[in-house]
C-alpha cells in the first residue's frame, strides 16, 4: 500500500494548488503596480508595491462597508438567537397543541430560496420606508437564518437529560430560569456553531444586500465589492488589493478558530 | 443611460479627489445640523447619481448644499442598478424624494407616464430650463420634465499616433464606411488592432445602437416606431447596424478580447495605444487628452447609412427632475435654479473638470484644444439626441446588449440580431401593454 | 409542571411573528401579485396572463435550462469531494495542513472569488497566457466572453467552491466511522480501491445523499451571486448565464415588472417545495446513522 503514497500525495498536492491558486493570484497581483501587471500577469511581483493597499485602506470605503456588514451580522444573529432559543426551548421541552406542526413548517422553510421573498418584501418595505435601513435588513436576515437555528437548537435541546430539568424544578426554578441558567450554558458549543454559521451567511450575502440596502452609505461589503470591481475594472492590481482586504477578516478568523468554523460549516451545510 | 460606468482612467489625483470628496461629504454631513439651524425649515430630499461617471460631482454637490441657505438638502448617492427602480417604487408608495437625478429619455419618461414627475414649465425659471438644455427627449405633451445638469457628448475615439504609424491622416479620421474599412485594413496590416473596445458589461452595445441606428433614420420618432410596431427590426434598414458589426467581426477588425473586457478598460486600450478606434464619451476627453498629450482624436461614427440623421454628432444630457409628490416643489425648483447660477457653474467646472450643461457658461476656461474642438463640433453645432435612451428596459437587457454581444462573438449574423430584436420588441409589447400607448403619443411628440 | 397553558405560546410567539413576516406574508403576496399587472406597488387583476407571458418567453426557458445544466456539476463535485476526503481520511503525512488549505475555497465569499476568477480568466489574462505559453492555445478559450463557454466557467467556479463543502462533510462522516472495519479490510488484503468502494462508500450513503440534495437546491435557487458577479449583472455574455434567480431580480429591478417577478417566484417556490421532502428524508436518515 505504501506504493500508492506518492500518487496520493501528488493528488493532494495538485488539489491544494488548485485550491490556493486564486488566492495566490489575488495576493501576488495586489502587490504589483498597474504597469508591472500589464507586462507580467502571471509571475510574482519583482518588488512588492503597497500603494494599492494604501489606496484601498485610506481612499476606499472598504472599512465603512465592513462596518455595515458587521452591524447587520450582529443585529441579525442576535435577534435570531433570541427568537430561536425561546422557540426551540418550548418545542423541545414543552407540550402544546401545534408544536409538531410548527416545527415541521419552520424546518421546511430551510429549503425556501430567499430570492422568492424579495418581490413582496421590496414593495412592502418601500411602503413602510424601510428600504436602506439597518432594521429592515436585519429583520429579513434574521428571518432567513432562524429556521435553521430553531432546527439545530431543538435537536440539541432534545438531547438534554430530563433529570436536569426535574432537579431544577424541584428547586422551584421556573422555565425562563432553567433556560437561562442551565440550558444555555450547556448549549454553548451548539450556540457557537450557530453563531459562526449564521454570521457567515449574513456576512457573505449579496442578494438581500443589493436590493434592500440601496443607499450608498449603508452598503455592505459584498455589495461594495460588486461596485468596487466595476468602478476599477481597469485597475486589476487595485481590485485585487481590495479583494485581499475584503477576504482578510474571514481568513484570519478561519485560521484562528478553525475548529468552530469547520464544525459550524458541517452543521450548517444547508446554508 | 449613456455611460452607466465609472470613469476608468482614474488617475491618482482623481482617486484622491474623489475620496477626499467622499470624506469631505461625510464631514459636511456632520456639519449639517448646525447649518440647518440657519437655513429655513424646508428640507429637501435629493437622490442622485453621477459620481460614478464624473468624479468630483459629489464634491460639487456637497459644496452647493452647504452654500444653499434657503433649504436643507439631504442628498443620497444611488447605486447604478437601482437609480430608476428605487425612485419609481418610492414614488408609487408616495415616498419619492423631492429632487431626482434622471437619465434621459425612457429612463424618466416612464416615470412621467406613471405620474411620478412634475412638469417644470411654470415651476422652474424658463430661462434656466432653456439654458440647461434638457434635450428633446425630456419633453412630452407640451411640458418638459428635467433641468439639464451636465452634457454627455457621445463620440468615437481614435488614437492619432496609431494612425500615424499606419500611414493614415491623423487630422482627417474616416467619414464614410468605405474609408473606415480601408483604415482598418491599413491598421491591421501594421499589426495594430483597428477597432473595438469591451462589451463584457454590455454598455458598449447600448452605445453602439445609439451611434449606428440613427444612420438609417430620418427622425428620432422613427426609432420609437420600431417599438410601437410601425417599423420592424427585421427590415434590413434597421438591422443594418448589426450587419455592419458582423462585417467588422468577419474581417477580423475587432480586438480579440472584446467579449471578456469591460467598457472602460476597453476605452483604456485606445488611450494606451493598443487599439486604434472605438466608442467613448466626451466626459473622458479632458483626462485622456492630457494623459496622452493630445494624441486622442474624436470623430463621429463613420457613415454607412442614408438617413437624415446619419453622420451627425450626438449629444445627451443628464438631468434633474422634481417628483410629482414633492411637498415643496417651489423650494426644489429654487435649488435647481441655484445649481445653475453663474457661481455654481464655475464651481462645477472647478470640481469636476467638466463643462456644466448651461449655454451661459463661458467655455473660454477650457484650455485643452482637443476638448475645445470637441465642444464646438458636438455641443455648439447641429446635433442629434442619443436614441438608445428611447429603448425600454426590457429591450435593453434582452435585445440591445445581447444582440451586440453575440454578433461580436460571431454567434449570430446581423439578420439574426434583427430577428432577436423584433422578437423582444413583441415580448415587450405583450408584457407592457400600458406603455405601448404612451410610446405612441411620445412618437408623435418626437416626429 | 405548573406552567400556565399559554406559556409555551409566548415562547414561540416571536418565532411565529418573524416567520409570518419574512415567509408567510411574501408567499401570499407573491401569489396575489402574480395575478396582477403590478406597476410600483399594485395594479389591476389580469388572471393568468403573467404566467402565460413568462411560460411563452424563450428567455425564461433558457434560464431554466441553465439551472438544469448546472446540475451536471453535482456528479463532478461528489466525485472530487469523495476522492479528496478519502485520501485525507488516510491521514497521510501532513494531512492536517492539506485539510486547512482545501477548505479555503469555501471560506472565501462568492463575490470575492468571482471577481478574482473573472480577472484570471479574461481572454488575455493570466490563465490563457499560461496556456498559450505551454502551446496549449486551443485551450485558451474565451472563458468569460463566449456564450458557449461562460456557463461552463460559472460551473467550474461552483465546482471549485462547493467541492470544498463536500470535502468538509464527507471527511466529518469518515472521521466518525468505526476504524475496525477498515482495519479488517486491510488485514483481508483489500487494496485501496476495494476498501474505498466496499467499506467506506456504503457507510457514507447518507451524507452523500444529503450533499446531493443540498447541491440540487443550490443549483436551482442559490447561484445568484456567482452569476451576478461573473455575468456582468445581466446574465451575459448574451443571455448565456441567465438563471431563474437573476430573471426574477431583473424583472423586479430592471424591467419594473413585479407581477412577472412574482409569477416566476411562485413557480420557483413550488419547485423548491418539491425538494423539501427529499431534504427531510436524507437529513433525518443521516442523523440516524450518527453524524
Amino acid at each position: 500500500m505504501r506504493v500508492d503514497s506518492p500518487l496520493k500525495h501528488a493528488i493532494l498536492i495538485v488539489a491544494s494548488i488548485l485550491a490556493l491558486l486564486p488566492t495566490a493570484f489575488m495576493i501576488a497581483t495586489s502587490l504589483k503596480s498597474q504597469d508591472e501587471y500589464a507586462v507580467d500577469k502571471v509571475g510574482l511581483p519583482d518588488v512588492p508595491v503597497f500603494e494599492n493597499f494604501r489606496s484601498v485602506i485610506f481612499d476606499s470605503p472598504f472599512f465603512a462597508w465592513m462596518l455595515n456588514s458587521a452591524i447587520l451580522v450582529v443585529g441579525a444573529v442576535a435577534l435570531s438567537a433570541v427568537v430561536s432559543c425561546l422557540a426551540a426551548f418550548a418545542i423541545a421541552r414543552m407540550e402544546f397543541k401545534g408544536r409538531d406542526a410548527l416545527f415541521s413548517v419552520s424546518t421546511a422553510l430551510m429549503a425556501v430560496p430567499p430570492v422568492v421573498m424579495i418581490v413582496p418584501l421590496f414593495v412592502l418595505y418601500t411602503q413602510l420606508s424601510l428600504i436602506s435601513t439597518y432594521q429592515g435588513a436585519i429583520v429579513i436576515y434574521a428571518g432567513l437564518i432562524t429556521p435553521f437555528s430553531v432546527y439545530l437548537l431543538t435537536t440539541f435541546f432534545r438531547t438534554l437529560p430530563e433529570e436536569l430539568f426535574e432537579a431544577a424544578r424541584v428547586d422551584g426554578a421556573g422555565d425562563l430560569r432553567i433556560l437561562w441558567k442551565i440550558v444555555l450554558p450547556l448549549s454553548l458549543p451548539a450556540l457557537l456553531t450557530l453563531v459562526v454559521v449564521n454570521a457567515l451567511y449574513v456576512w457573505n450575502d449579496l442578494l438581500i444586500a443589493i436590493i434592500f440596502l440601496q443607499d450608498d452609505a449603508k452598503r455592505t461589503l459584498m455589495a461594495g465589492i460588486s461596485v468596487f470591481q466595476g468602478r476599477y475594472n481597469n485597475q486589476i492590481p487595485l481590485t485585487m488589493a481590495g479583494m485581499v482586504i475584503a477576504s482578510a477578516p474571514m481568513l484570519i478568523l478561519y485560521i484562528l478558530f478553525q475548529k468552530y468554523f469547520i464544525r459550524g460549516l458541517m452543521a450548517g451545510a444547508v446554508k | 443611460m449613456t455611460t452607466g460606468r465609472w470613469n476608468g482612467t482614474l488617475s491618482r489625483r482623481r482617486f484622491l479627489q474623489t475620496a477626499a470628496a467622499g470624506t469631505g461629504g461625510l464631514a459636511l454631513g456632520g456639519l449639517m445640523p448646525s447649518l440647518a439651524a440657519q437655513a429655513a425649515d424646508t428640507t429637501l430630499e435629493m437622490w442622485w447619481w453621477g459620481e460614478q461617471e464624473l468624479p468630483g460631482l459629489q464634491a460639487f454637490l456637497d459644496e452647493s448644499v452647504a452654500a444653499y441657505k434657503d433649504a436643507t438638502v439631504n442628498t443620497m448617492l444611488q447605486d447604478t442598478a437601482v437609480v430608476i427602480s428605487q425612485f419609481q417604487t418610492a414614488a408609487a408608495a408616495g415616498k419619492a424624494p423631492d429632487i431626482q437625478y434622471l437619465w434621459n429619455g425612457i429612463y424618466h419618461m416612464e416615470s412621467v407616464w406613471l405620474g411620478y414627475l412634475r412638469g417644470l414649465n411654470g415651476l422652474v425659471d424658463a430661462e434656466v430650463i432653456k439654458a440647461s438644455n434638457p434635450t428633446l427627449l425630456s419633453q412630452y405633451g407640451g411640458d418638459v420634465y428635467r433641468v439639464g445638469w451636465y452634457p454627455i457628448p457621445m463620440l468615437w475615439y481614435y488614437n492619432k499616433e496609431l494612425f500615424d504609424q499606419a500611414g493614415l491622416n491623423a487630422d482627417e479620421p474616416p467619414k464614410t464606411w468605405e474609408a473606415f474599412l480601408a483604415a482598418c485594413e491599413a491598421l491591421k496590416s501594421k499589426g495594430i488592432s483597428p477597432v473595438g473596445g469591451g462589451i463584457q458589461d454590455g454598455y458598449w452595445g447600448e452605445w453602439y445602437l445609439g451611434h449606428a441606428l440613427p444612420q438609417n433614420l430620418d427622425s428620432v420618432g422613427e426609432a420609437l416606431d420600431l417599438f410601437i410596431g410601425e417599423r420592424d427590426f427585421r427590415d434590413p434598414k434597421y438591422y443594418a447596424l448589426w450587419t455592419k458589426l458582423e462585417e467588422l467581426k468577419k474581417a477580423g477588425f475587432l480586438n480579440d478580447d472584446m467579449s471578456s473586457l469591460e467598457l472602460y478598460p476597453g476605452i483604456d486600450l485606445i488611450v494606451a495605444g493598443k487599439l486604434a478606434m472605438g466608442e467613448s464619451v466626451g466626459t473622458r476627453l479632458p483626462a485622456d487628452s492630457k494623459a496622452t498629450d493630445g494624441q486622442i482624436g474624436v470623430m463621429v461614427m463613420p457613415v454607412y447609412g442614408t438617413g437624415k440623421l446619419a453622420g451627425k454628432p450626438i449629444m445627451d444630457t443628464q438631468g434633474l427632475g422634481i417628483a410629482a409628490g414633492s411637498k415643496n416643489p417651489e423650494a426644489a425648483a429654487a435649488f435647481l435654479e441655484f445649481l445653475h447660477s453663474p457661481e455654481r457653474l464655475q464651481a462645477f467646472w472647478e470640481k469636476t473638470g467638466w463643462i456644466p450643461s448651461n449655454t451661459n457658461f463661458d467655455t473660454s476656461v477650457v484650455t485643452d484644444p482637443a476638448v475645445k474642438a470637441m465642444w464646438e463640433d458636438w455641443a455648439l453645432s447641429p446635433n442629434i439626441p442619443y436614441v438608445s435612451n428611447l429603448t425600454p428596459g426590457q429591450f435593453y437587457e434582452q435585445a440591445m446588449v445581447p444582440a451586440a454581444q453575440q454578433v461580436i462573438e460571431g454567434q449570430i449574423t446581423g439578420e439574426e440580431a434583427g430577428d432577436l430584436a423584433a422578437r423582444v420588441v413583441q415580448e415587450w409589447r405583450d408584457f407592457n401593454p400600458d406603455l405601448v400607448d404612451k410610446y405612441k403619443s411620445w412618437a408623435k411628440d418626437l416626429a | 409542571m405548573n406552567r400556565s397553558r399559554f406559556a409555551p405560546y409566548l415562547y414561540v410567539a416571536p418565532l411565529v411573528v418573524l416567520l409570518a413576516f419574512v415567509f408567510g406574508y411574501p408567499v401570499v403576496r407573491n401569489i396575489e401579485f402574480s395575478f396582477k399587472m403590478v406597476r410600483g406597488i399594485d395594479g389591476p387583476w389580469i388572471g393568468l396572463r403573467n404566467y402565460e407571458l413568462v411560460l411563452g418567453q424563450s428567455l425564461f426557458w433558457e434560464s431554466v435550462s441553465h439551472n438544469l445544466l448546472l446540475l451536471l456539476a453535482i456528479p463532478v463535485m461528489v466525485a472530487v469531494s469523495l476522492l479528496i476526503s478519502i485520501l485525507l481520511y488516510e491521514r497521510l503525512r501532513g494531512w492536517k495542513a492539506y485539510r486547512i488549505i482545501l477548505f479555503i475555497p469555501y471560506i472565501l465569499a462568492i463575490p470575492i472569488i468571482a471577481v478574482v476568477m473573472k480577472r484570471m480568466f479574461q481572454f488575455n489574462g493570466p490563465v490563457n497566457e499560461v496556456l498559450r505559453w505551454l502551446s496549449l492555445d486551443f485551450m485558451a478559450l474565451d472563458w468569460i466572453g463566449s456564450s458557449d463557454v461562460a456557463l461552463w466557467t460559472v460551473m467550474l467556479l461552483i465546482i471549485w467552491r462547493e467541492s470544498a463543502l463536500g470535502i468538509i462533510l464527507f471527511l466529518a462522516r469518515l472521521l466518525s466511522l468505526d476504524e475496525s472495519l477498515i482495519e479488517a479490510a486491510k488485514i483481508d488484503g483489500a487494496n485501496w480501491w476495494q476498501r474505498a468502494t466496499r467499506v467506506l462508500l456504503p457507510q457514507m450513503r447518507g451524507v452523500i445523499e444529503f450533499f446531493v440534495v443540498v447541491s440540487v437546491i443550490t443549483m436551482l435557487s442559490a447561484v445568484f451571486a456567482y452569476v451576478y458577479m461573473i455575468g456582468g449583472g445581466r446574465g451575459g455574455p448574451g443571455t448565456s448565464t441567465m438563471v431563474v434567480e437573476l430573471y426574477i431580480y431583473n424583472a423586479l429591478i430592471r424591467s419594473s415588472l413585479p407581477g412577472i417577478a412574482a409569477a416566476v417566484s411562485v413557480m420557483l417556490l413550488a419547485v423548491s417545495a418539491l425538494l423539501i421532502y427529499p431534504l427531510f428524508r436524507v437529513r433525518s436518515r443521516d442523523d440516524g446513522t450518527g453524524r
